[in-house]
């Protein structure tokens, strides 16, 4: 035991550093959080549901584990956050209200129209908020339309870059994992929102384990290996240390060519920004499709 | 022959640790008394007969335990030119073993008895020192490859270059051994002995070992030294094409001028171990401590160090997130 202490010393040592650090930054987040306060100002808000899968593309598990998370980082951000999953076409809920509203508009309308009938805002009815919709229903231009809806202290925040940051990366997973996707959005605007983007990228729960296991796959193959010894022998071991002797060196220019070629750029999603908008709020955003 | 000891007629063996001649009965130091005859199949000591292989040159009388060193295998057209003593002792070899051992973590613990290293035998090893002199001719096309960028364009240009070197070395004393008992990988792999403490071949190292006289001719050999120093050529002929991109060779040739061989015996500790069964075989160089051999694997080890690096950086990861996700 004691050769297994003394070799796996600095393993348990780098554990315990983590353990430390982690135990810090909670006893810090914690007591920022405390200090911050819990209490929501806007009590007039409809509803306290955050997840509206009305196109049904979660199961009942992952919209409670998201309703979990935002719960978490509403507090920690004292913005609401909303998400809405549609099925449905918005072209004549959307141009009942705004006439003539083109097609990639429809879901920016539902979103807003949404946010203000319920009363969304932390800080007060349409207030601190951000609303993702997301329509899987393909319009009649065969698109499908995401919209991601900023108010309030979030409107100033973020910039089109910003938006277009948030909704790419709900993009990279919606169609093969939409939870996964919404779990990003979720957590991008968290980091966003708190002014620290160390961290932005989505690790899935896996990823330690299997970082363990071929660490551990690693480590017994390297150590397993039989290897009778090493070869300590160089070049230079048979020539008394002395250096080789070159009669002749000589590198003799020849001639030279030039490729050039262009760099291929690549153009951004389709996307947009909205400002003003009907009611009492005013609203920030942009929208993607698909 | 046998070398007894002058005050008390015991066997005198070379001592490595104190570097000379020593009687382990009274203890005396340079006491030894050359004592010729005896043949193959007999002890030049008790007259007990000897169990002599083809190629032995010194070994140990089983009945009486002396060491004897046999004439007609080290005079002659086999008497060694060179010898290097050994200048680690059989405690120092065995203390080689164990700090090895301690470094190959799977190794069981109850691998290697101090009972049964006892057991570990010097062995004088017969090599044939070849020399020579290289000649080295290369001309090769090297090209040299630069990338910018400049507004939305990449550029690439490359430059050739022909590249000449004709390149001289001495090869001094490159060994290879002349031992069908020693296979060549392990006994390359001991390799570089300091040849700094050779000596002319004087019987009395013997005293104390065993030995073998070499088993092949010089000529029957020399294929394994010119290629070791052709390697060592083509090495460092490419050290001296660095600062090229890749270089394509138009034309080499090696001329490799043998200009001596001499005849050594170099010292080796060897030590057979039988362990669940199997027969483990480890050598040190008796002069440097180099340790060559391989050990049995404990998979109980195995898997609980592994389940321990699992768990651990499993955790680590685990925690690491964590700490990520709150900053």
């Amino acid at each position: 035991m004691r050769e297994y202490f003394r070799y796996f010393k600095w393993m348990y040592i780098v554990l315990g550093a983590v353990v430390a650090l982690l135990g810090m930054l909670s006893g810090g987040h914690w007591a920022l959080s405390r200090m911050s306060g819990h209490e929501r100002d806007n009590q007039s808000c409809t509803t306290r549901e955050r997840v509206f899968d009305y196109g049904d593309v979660l199961t009942e598990e992952e919209e409670e584990k998201l309703r979990k998370l935002i719960a978490k980082r509403e507090e920690q951000t004292r913005c609401d956050i909303v998400l809405i999953t549609l099925q449905e076409s918005l072209k004549d809920y959307a141009r009942s209200i705004e006439p003539g509203v083109s097609y990639d508009q429809f879901v920016r309308v539902y979103a807003e129209q949404f946010y203000e009938e319920h009363g969304f805002g932390y800080d007060r009815p349409n207030g601190d908020g951000i609303v993702l919709v997301d329509n899987w229903f393909r319009e009649d231009d065969g698109r499908i339309y995401t919209w991601l809806c900023t108010t309030g202290r979030v409107k100033e925040k973020y910039s089109d870059a910003a938006v277009n940051h948030i909704l790419d990366n709900v993009y990279r997973y919606v169609e093969k994992d939409p939870y996964r996707a919404y779990k990003t959005y979720i957590n991008d605007f968290y980091h966003d929102m708190m002014g620290v983007q160390l961290f932005t990228l989505y690790v899935p729960g896996y990823v330690p384990w299997l970082v363990g296991l071929l660490s551990a796959v690693i480590f017994a193959f390297c150590n397993r290996r039989s290897k009778k010894g090493d070869k300590t022998t160089t070049a230079l071991t048979y020539t008394g240390g002395m250096q080789p002797v070159f009669r002749i060196r000589q590198d003799r220019f020849l001639r030279k060519s030039v490729v050039s070629r262009k760099i291929q750029t690549s153009s951004g999603g389709g996307g947009g920004r909205s400002g003003g908008g009907g009611g009492g709020g005013s609203h920030g955003g942009g929208g993607h499709s698909r | 022959m046998i070398f007894k000891c002058k005050n008390c007629g015991g066997n005198v063996v070379y001592e490595p640790g104190r570097g000379r001649m020593y009687c382990p009965h009274c203890e005396s130091e340079d006491s030894e008394e050359k004592i010729q005859g005896g043949t193959l199949a007999q002890c030049v000591n008790c007259g007990a007969p000897l169990e002599v292989q083809d190629y032995t040159s010194a070994s140990r009388c089983g009945h009486c335990g002396s060491y004897i060193v046999f004439n007609e295998r080290v005079e002659g057209v086999y008497e060694p030119h060179l010898l290097l003593p050994f200048y680690i002792n059989k405690k120092a070899a065995v203390e080689a073993l164990y700090r090895e051992f301690s470094r190959r973590l799977f190794t069981p613990a109850d691998f290697l008895s101090a009972k049964s290293l006892e057991k570990m035998e010097g062995i004088y090893v017969p090599f044939w020192l070849y020399d020579y002199k290289a000649c080295y001719d290369y001309t090769g096309e090297g090209v040299r490859v630069r990338t910018w960028t400049s507004g939305n364009t990449e550029y690439t240009e490359r430059s050739y270059f022909e590249v000449i070197r004709k390149m001289e070395l001495d090869f001094d004393r490159v060994p290879v051994d002349a031992s069908y008992a020693m296979e060549d990988g392990i006994m390359d792999l001991m390799e570089p002995y300091d040849y700094g403490q050779l000596q002319g071949f004087d019987p009395k190292y013997m005293s104390g070992f065993y030995g073998e006289v070499y088993n092949q001719e010089a000529s029957q050999l020399e294929d394994r030294a010119r290629e070791k120093s052709r390697s060592a050529a083509e090495e460092l002929m490419q050290e001296s094409l660095h600062g090229y991109t890749t270089v394509k060779p138009l034309h080499r040739n090696l001329d490799l001028r043998g200009t001596g061989t001499r005849y050594a015996l170099m010292p080796v500790w060897q030590y057979l171990y039988r362990y669940k069964g199997e027969v483990y075989q480890y050598h040190v160089n008796g002069q440097t401590g180099k340790v060559i051999g391989t050990t049995p694997v404990s998979m109980g080890k195995v898997l609980g160090y592994s389940a321990s690096v699992f768990a651990v950086v499993t955790a680590v990861c685990c925690l690491a997130v964590r700490v990520l996700e709150i900053l």
